[in-house]
């Protein structure tokens, strides 16, 4: 029911005929789509399709060849990742990239450094108004943390935990940075059914109480209908679908993508 | 036969003979002494008596105004939580019935309660349990209102019959500010005979059934309990077991509020241990199943500790064993063994109990099922007072209670204060009269007439006997107590409690009524058999597969001989030796019926799946085809085929006891 | 036995220099997985635009933060010419890569200040004290050595519990995961740079003043190599205790075992002992045990 009376807004972000080759391999080749505010997008495709390097340009690890992104309306060709961050773009990725030798809050509490002001000689007294900044960002790590049901493992350093968990953590370290466009790489890929399930609820959670805006990217078809809004689907590097679910479930070259016809 | 102790009733002195009426004397003697604590965000939050009193008022203000009248039942269903205990004592305060549902069960289980109980309101704890009861609102002509506490996930539901318990709340303070009156009269309306809480029992076979208890059953009990054991307002514990268990509404909700001690609600299932651990409870109840669970966590941790650390655990907790229970039953003791004990308690028992959140611990109690006398004397070794309790939903909680100073575990101890008891001679069963005699199982007389007889008497249906020192001995429930083919009782309970008191079976079913000798089926424990396994250097793929090893097999044969062993020194038992026996190739499972969700065997599930194994046991065949079929975690299903061994284990003749 | 504590006190003063260097070390491995060959180079480096600098005739307190400005541009050079290129490259080129720092660093520094050795006089007081009666004998200077470097862990300690500490840490644990939460990889390397730079002044100012400036400093700062075998190549800790342990393991066995060998063992033993030790504890008194998970 909240997919249903939920406002989906105005192009948050937009790709405009983006290519992206490596040593002459194309990853990417003219890709263009849109992501509008407080939706859940989701990138399909086939392995090799391209999806994590799309994302990759969004994030700016990668920088495309050709084509723009325009995000919350201003062009960008080349930006950093850091640069995204501070811009409100927070993710995950596929194989994990969480803080190892520290624990699930000092992660969380990690993903909060933009949001903290204090300075070098402050923070370093950690006295007056620096404590008092840590308590705030402290209790909004707690209210992730309440938020992503990962109460019992707090103090426990993120090697320890099993996958499930991590990707949890992960998420939990995303979402501290309050952004804006929340990129998701395979959030349940390695997922038992019941984590699976745990996962589906917290993405539709925080789009729906925080408005967050969300593009994953997801093997799982059955997951990517139930929750995402639009769904986009590459190919071998090419967009060959992109519409609501139902669409997209019923597009021929879709089919033939998943059913392995040759090209 | 009949054991009595003395008749105190258990009645107030000061005429106070609801729960709401404690709290209102709580809220006025002890306005500032903690009384409910809820971690939060990581931090302990705490409401006061007085504070905690308010609550209670406002809510059933806000209860009255959406419509709440005397005699409705509120349906509560959630973790423990204070705004679901504080709903206990606001529809009891209206004269209503708190209706407490496992927060576990799933929506089918939910329906049957909710229509049984002719529901009008439910409080639920969050978006999951509000999802349950709307998927079945349909269905609940009765159902009127639903009030959640976590308003999370909870922002686009529009249904008009669901309320947000912080708005109720405030409509209730706006009521009780125009109608200062009305809560006090409301309260005073109440008396001791009415129905103060329905619970339904979980049962191993068919429906369950209403337990309704009168508001002197739990007032009167548990004024007797906390005087047995001298409870206080300093005493602390933390309440996480579900509240829809009687046990959990009667210390953590009725002896809070009689003794005034504060309450403490973890943080959420999964922190249980760490906030036992942070709170450091006086006061402790928990099955047997996670003293278990404790004992063997710390088995692990000292595995991986440095070799210095292990030799000096091994050696005190020797010490400890040795001396331990006698220091703590206040016995003679030799004086070297004091010093070491008291070096121990330096070294090994204060640190551990440290970590297993027991330093403060004065009083902890099991029951349900049987504990291992191990693990029994493992905790009471360190110092810590364990003691059983024996009891049922229709009894109020308890019948019998070890005391301080007479413990033995292999009984649950004499008649508690208040309490008579009686064995029938035909069939063993245990009955019992008490001030916490149930009023009757809700709409089912018929099930009442069966249980109470015309003199007050209660069928517990459980077989006990009781021991030279007074004490009652559960061996089994009495429908189940058999006979074999020669006549000689076969107690099935008794015989799997021993077999699972070895950490490598983790559930049996035993086999005999009416046959020529006693058989088994064996589930291995996983994790035991796996390292155990390991250790041996037995590779293996899976459950099923384990499970058919033959080393295994010879495992699991030593451990049955061991109870064949035992059974033989008692000549009651000694006819029920085990003959043969088979290792199952899946898991007993709840949610496959076969167990009832407080891990109880359900036999006749199992004898109606497992028809043809049962058979096969007592067929001379050396082995059993199956087949059956498995859900697979992602939903898929498939289809197993094996064959299942069986294996004879050896018996013995009767011994005499030494000594 | 007065004897055997001046000798060990003594060791443990040299060890502190030692420990300052494979402070640097440290630094820069733990943040960018990178093993800093130039450290030793950077000690030269700094001391020589020090002495540079107050040879010239600017007071010590300007040539002090000259140098620090020199030491901060170097880093920004370092990664702007070097580091940003090489990014994502094996751990091997990377290790290359500041080796030709390091032979740089030497001759471009001798190029501009000359190569004869210089004496550095800071005004630290270098009259013995005398211990116990007079049965042990201290140099002034070790000690000031000592809490020198003393202030300078105790800054660090600060430091890292900093927001920029807090990122710094982040970025030696996960390069990608950092840039995703905001943190830029190009400045924090040019900081952690910079902060081994200032490490590597305070240690050339230190080792200047007791042996003056000389471009055999940059072999003798290579004595923090068993520092760090010992201590780990991940841990501040470890580079402090594993600074004091080797200075005062030769310096005694200098003196008890040495004449067995007839002498001169001071050089080599060091190395002996962090072979040694590698094979009891490869990863170090305190670096982390790597477990690979399956």
């Amino acid at each position: 029911m909240s997919v249903a009376d939920k406002k989906i807004g105005d192009v948050l972000l937009k790709v405009e005929n983006i290519s992206l080759s490596f040593g002459g391999v194309k990853a990417l080749s003219d890709i263009s789509f849109e992501i509008r505010e407080h939706e859940v997008l989701a990138i399909i495709g086939p392995n090799g399709a391209g999806k994590s390097s799309m994302l990759n340009c969004i994030n700016g690890f990668y920088h495309p060849q050709q084509g723009t992104i325009t995000y919350r309306g201003e062009k960008r060709k080349q930006m950093k990742p850091h640069e995204a961050a501070s811009h409100g773009i927070a993710r995950t990725f596929q194989n994990i990239a969480l803080f190892k030798g520290m624990s699930t809050l000092d992660n969380i509490m990690t993903g909060r450094l933009l949001k903290m002001k204090a300075g070098l000689i402050a923070s370093a007294f950690y006295k007056g108004p620096a404590e008092r900044e840590q308590i705030v960002h402290r209790e909004f790590c707690e209210r992730i943390i309440d938020f992503l049901e990962i109460q019992a493992i707090r103090k426990v350093p993120v090697g320890r935990l099993p996958y499930g968990l991590q990707k949890r953590v992960e998420l939990a370290r995303a979402l501290a940075a309050e952004p804006t466009l929340l990129l998701l790489d395979e959030p349940m890929a390695g997922m038992n059914l019941e984590e699976k399930q745990d996962m589906c609820r917290f993405i539709l959670d925080v789009n729906d109480e925080f408005g967050t805006t969300i593009c994953l990217i997801e093997h799982d078809m059955g997951v990517v209908m139930d929750i995402s809004d639009r769904v986009v689907v590459l190919d071998y590097g090419r967009k060959i679908g992109d519409g609501v679910p139902a669409e997209v479930k019923n597009n021929q070259a879709v089919i033939d993508a998943y059913l392995g016809v040759q090209h | 036969m009949s054991e009595t102790s003395g008749k105190p009733d258990g009645r107030d002195p000061l005429g106070r003979d609801t729960i709401p009426k404690f709290f209102a004397y709580n809220a006025r003697h002890r306005r500032d002494r903690p009384s409910i604590r809820e971690k939060d965000l990581g931090i302990w939050q705490t409401w006061t008596w007085g504070e905690a009193a308010g609550k209670v008022r406002h809510l059933a203000c806000g209860l009255a105004v959406l419509g709440f009248r005397r005699d409705d039942k509120l349906a509560i269903v959630g973790d423990n939580r204070p705004e679901l205990y504080w709903s206990v004592a606001a529809a009891q305060a209206l004269g209503g019935v708190p209706v407490p549902i496992y927060q576990d069960s799933v929506a089918d289980e939910i329906q049957y309660v909710i229509d049984h109980a002719e529901v009008r309101f439910a409080i639920a704890e969050n978006q999951e349990q509000v999802d349950k009861l709307i998927s079945i609102k349909d269905r609940l002509p009765k159902l009127e209102t639903i009030i959640f506490s976590d308003p999370r996930g909870m922002r686009h539901y529009d249904h008009a019959f669901l309320h947000d318990l912080e708005a109720v709340m405030a409509k209730g303070e706006a009521h009780d500010r125009a109608h200062p009156g009305f809560y006090d009269e409301e309260m005073a309306k109440g008396k001791g005979s009415d129905i103060s809480l329905i619970c339904y029992t979980s049962g191993t076979t068919g429906r369950p059934k209403g337990v309704m208890l009168s508001h002197d059953n739990v007032v009167r009990s548990a004024t007797l309990a906390i005087n047995f054991d001298k409870i206080s307002e300093t005493d602390e514990i933390l309440a996480y077991l579900p509240i829809a268990w009687v046990g959990d509404n009667f210390i953590s909700y009725a002896e809070a509020a009689i003794a005034g001690f504060c309450v403490n609600c973890p943080e959420s299932a999964d922190t249980v241990l760490q906030d036992l651990r942070e709170v450091g409870p006086t006061y402790f109840f928990a099955p047997p199943r996670i003293f278990e669970n404790l004992l063997t966590t710390v088995m692990i941790r000292m595995e991986d500790a440095s070799a210095i650390k292990r030799r000096m655990f091994h050696y005190f907790i020797g010490v400890a064993k040795r001396a331990g229970c006698a220091i703590l039953e206040r016995k003679p003791v030799s004086l070297t063994d004091r010093l070491l004990y008291a070096l121990g308690d330096l070294l090994v028992y204060g640190p551990l109990k440290n970590v297993l959140g027991m330093s403060r611990l004065r009083l902890a109690y099991t029951a349900g099922e049987a504990i291992g006398p191990d693990i029994f004397d493992f905790f009471r070794a360190l110092g810590i007072n364990l003691k059983q309790l024996y009891g049922q939903t229709e009894c109020t909680v308890y019948l019998c209670m070890h005391t301080d100073t007479d413990v033995n575990p292999d009984t649950v101890g004499p008649p508690a204060p208040g309490v008579e008891l009686k064995i029938d001679e035909a069939t063993g069963e245990v009955l019992y009269r008490s001030p916490g005699v149930f009023v009757g199982y809700y709409k089912n007389d018929a099930a009442t007439a069966e249980t109470k007889t015309a003199d007050g008497w209660v069928h517990t249906g459980d077989a006990g006997v009781f021991t030279d020192a007074g004490h009652l001995r559960i061996i089994d429930r009495a429908k189940d107590v058999g006979r074999l083919n020669d006549g000689s009782l076969f107690a099935p309970k008794y015989i799997e409690n021993k077999l699972k008191f070895f950490s490598h079976i983790k559930e049996a079913v035993a086999f005999g009524h009416g046959r020529d000798y006693a058989a088994v089926f064996i589930n291995i424990d996983l994790a035991a058999v796996g390292s155990w396994a390991e250790r041996n250097g037995i590779a293996y793929t899976s459950y099923a597969d384990l499970a058919g090893r033959p080393e295994v097999y010879d495992l699991i044969k030593g451990c049955i001989e061991q109870v064949n062993r035992d059974l033989s020194s008692d000549s009651s038992m000694t006819a029920s030796q085990i003959r043969r026996f088979l290792i199952l190739h899946k898991e007993l499972d709840a949610d496959d019926g076969e167990l009832t969700r407080t891990r109880k065997v359900r036999r006749s599930t199992i004898a109606e799946r497992y028809g043809t194994l049962i058979e096969a046991l007592y067929s001379g065949q050396p082995s059993v085809a199956v087949e059956s079929r498995i859900t697979f975690e992602d939903g898929r299903t498939g289809s197993f085929k094996a064959n299942l061994p069986i294996a004879e284990a050896a018996s013995y003749s009767t011994m005499r006891k030494a000594g | 036995m007065a004897f055997f504590l001046e000798v060990l006190i003594g060791g443990l003063m040299a060890g502190v220099m030692y420990s300052l260097v494979a402070l640097g070390f440290v630094l820069i491995f733990k943040a960018s997985g990178v093993f800093n060959f130039a450290q030793g180079a950077m000690v030269l480096f700094a001391g020589l635009f020090f002495v540079g600098f107050t040879e010239l005739g600017v007071p010590m307190w300007l040539a002090l933060l000259l140098t620090v400005g020199v030491m901060v541009l170097l880093a920004g050079v370092i990664e702007r010419l070097v580091l940003r290129h090489l990014v994502n490259q094996e751990g091997i080129i990377l290790f290359m890569a500041t080796i030709g720092v390091s032979f740089f660093l030497d001759g471009f520094g001798q190029l501009i200040w000359g190569s004869n050795v210089r004496q550095l006089d800071i005004g630290i007081p270098t009259d013995p004290i005398f211990l116990m009666d007079g049965e042990i004998l201290i140099q002034s200077f070790d000690l000031w050595a000592a809490l020198v470097a003393g202030t300078l862990l105790a800054a660090l300690v600060v430091f890292q519990k900093t927001r920029t500490g807090r990122a710094l840490r982040a970025v030696a644990d996960d390069h990608q995961a950092a840039q995703s939460v905001g943190i830029p990889l190009n400045v924090i390397w040019i900081i952690v740079w910079a902060i081994a730079g200032l490490v590597a002044l305070v240690a050339g100012v230190m080792w200047g003043s007791k042996l003056g400036v000389q471009p055999a400093i940059v072999s003798l700062a290579l004595k923090a190599l068993p520092v760090l075998i010992l201590g780990g190549f991940t841990s501040i800790p470890g580079a402090i205790l594993g600074g004091l342990i080797i200075g005062a393991g030769e310096k005694l066995a200098e003196v008890y075992i040495g004449p067995l060998f007839g002498g001169g063992i001071e050089n080599w033993f060091a190395y002996v002992l962090a072979l040694g030790f590698l094979l009891i504890r490869p990863q170090g008194l305190f670096g982390e045990k790597l477990i690979e998970r399956v």
